[in-house]
């Protein structure tokens, strides 16, 4: 059996890494797409949910044409300052954070949606400018779907493979959960891979028990 | 209704005719040149052969898993001994096809690169990328070479592997590393878009030499044999020799044995 707390160590951290960069860019974009109708709304709703059910090679690929050292982007940090996401764990970090976005966004969205807007009127006539009525009404009436939400979005970054073995790729001694699962599979020794695979289907059983209940909380 | 019918007669005539291919598993390496042999060997006459590549230890782990190949061709010994110890392998019919040489190439690009194996512990170089030398055998006479010139100490957490050789040349052409250790005719391939620095010294490495060997379970025992012989043939020698391989034999020849 390979050592296991190594690959989960790293699969944690990343993970808790891509959901608080998630919840940074999911929380506001949901509280704005509630309530404001714009021209291209539909198109950055679209943008913001798709990776939901885009192969996450995909998301890889795009992360590699863009910010990779020969990328539309990247050449130019390249050039600047020497560096690339590629094997990086900031690249890891994307790659699960673009994957899992979607699943805090959503319910984050239809949480904001189902705010009493009486509500957040008030708080606007007692004097509250935006960011207050955010923090102080809509945040709090809003968190339990977030906190689903962000189950959800963990969960999701904790497993995510596809975006990540292409960005991080196949590192000694530096492989995520499921990145060493695959190292087992390639290596024909999938035999060695029981440990890692009893603990991810533990760690998101125990994800989506929560997620599940947080559900039946916010009903 | 007819236009269907056709149509479906013609596929299923054609599989038909198709029905005397086989279906050949080469280490990765081999891409373009057994393109080229299975083009001759077909305009020859003979039967049509299907390619598939990937590392040498990613096509055992398939032929292990049944996977329908006649003939597997492995770009180091050590795959095809463990197929003949899972028994899986008809040991009679194994021939050594081409051989090749370990080169460090760098991005074309860049002006400070390495210019040797030695400059790799130069703390400059951040990322060395070789195959994963379990089942990549580049990666496992690269791991050779570097033991052999004690470089693994100092390349320790700057190593990036890669499934095949040919994804180790795909992050040098991307520059996502600093150099990389591929195959001499891997380097060709890719033309101006790598640069060649260096040759592994033949004797810090096991000879690299291709193998092929029909897998034991294939039902096409002769069709196999019979582009096993076209492998070895002069006409291939020419093909092998043409893309940059070294012959058949030339890497185990005592001048180039390698250190125990």
């Amino acid at each position: 059996m390979s050592d296991l707390w190594p690959p989960l160590w790293l699969s944690l951290r990343i993970a808790t890494a891509a959901t608080v960069l998630v919840a940074l860019v999911a929380i506001p974009l949901a509280f704005v797409m509630a309530r404001r109708a714009f021209t291209g709304k539909s198109i950055l709703e679209a943008l913001l949910t798709v990776p939901l059910v885009l192969p996450p090679t995909v998301v890889g690929y795009f992360i590699i044409v863009t910010l990779g050292a020969r990328g539309w982007i990247g050449q130019w940090i390249h050039r600047l300052f020497d560096y690339s996401v590629m094997f990086r764990i900031e690249g890891a970090i994307l790659a699960a954070a673009v994957v899992a976005l979607p699943l805090l966004y959503m319910p984050a969205k239809a949480a904001f949606a189902s705010v009493d807007r009486e509500l957040q009127d008030i708080a606007t006539l007692l004097g509250a400018n935006r960011f207050q009525m955010f923090w102080h009404v809509s945040l709090p009436l809003a968190r339990r779907g977030i906190a689903s939400g962000l189950v959800l979005a963990f969960a999701r970054a904790l497993g995510e493979f596809g975006a990540t073995v292409m960005v991080f790729g196949w590192q000694p001694r530096r492989l995520t959960l499921p990145i060493s699962i695959y190292a087992d599979y390639e290596r024909g020794e999938l035999g060695n891979a029981g440990l890692a695979v009893i603990a991810l289907t533990a760690v998101s059983l125990g994800l989506i028990l929560l997620y599940n209940r947080s559900l039946a909380r916010a009903t | 209704m007819y236009i269907l019918r056709g149509f479906i007669l013609s596929v299923f005539l054609a599989t038909c005719a198709h029905a005397e291919s086989i279906t050949v598993a080469a280490a990765i390496s081999l891409k373009e040149v057994m393109t080229d042999v299975a083009k001759e060997y077909k305009a020859s006459g003979a039967d049509d052969v299907e390619l598939t590549f990937g590392s040498s230890g990613q096509l055992l782990s398939q032929i292990k898993n049944v996977a329908p190949i006649d003939l597997f061709i492995s770009a180091a010994r050590q795959q095809v001994t463990e197929l003949k110890k899972a028994g899986l392998a008809d040991e009679a019919s194994e021939r050594v096809v081409a051989g090749n040489r370990l080169v460090l190439i760098v991005p074309a690009d860049v002006k400070d690169a390495p210019k040797s194996f030695e400059d790799l512990a130069d703390a400059r170089v951040k990322r060395v990328a070789v195959g994963e030398p379990k089942t990549v055998p580049a990666g496992q006479y690269a791991m050779q070479v570097l033991e052999a010139m004690r470089l693994t100490g100092a390349l320790d957490g700057r190593i990036v592997h890669g499934s095949n050789v040919r994804q180790v040349l795909d992050y040098v052409i991307r520059g996502e590393v600093d150099a990389g250790i591929v195959y001499a005719t891997d380097a060709a391939s890719a033309g101006e878009k790598v640069k060649l620095v260096a040759t592994a010294d033949a004797k810090t490495h096991e000879p690299i030499e291709y193998p092929a060997i029909i897998v034991k379970a294939s039902k096409k025992h002769d069709a196999a044999q019979k582009f096993l012989d076209f492998l070895t043939s002069e006409k291939a020698a020419q093909i092998f020799a043409g893309a940059g391989f070294t012959p058949a034999g030339a890497a185990s020849s005592p001048t180039t044995a390698p250190a125990p």
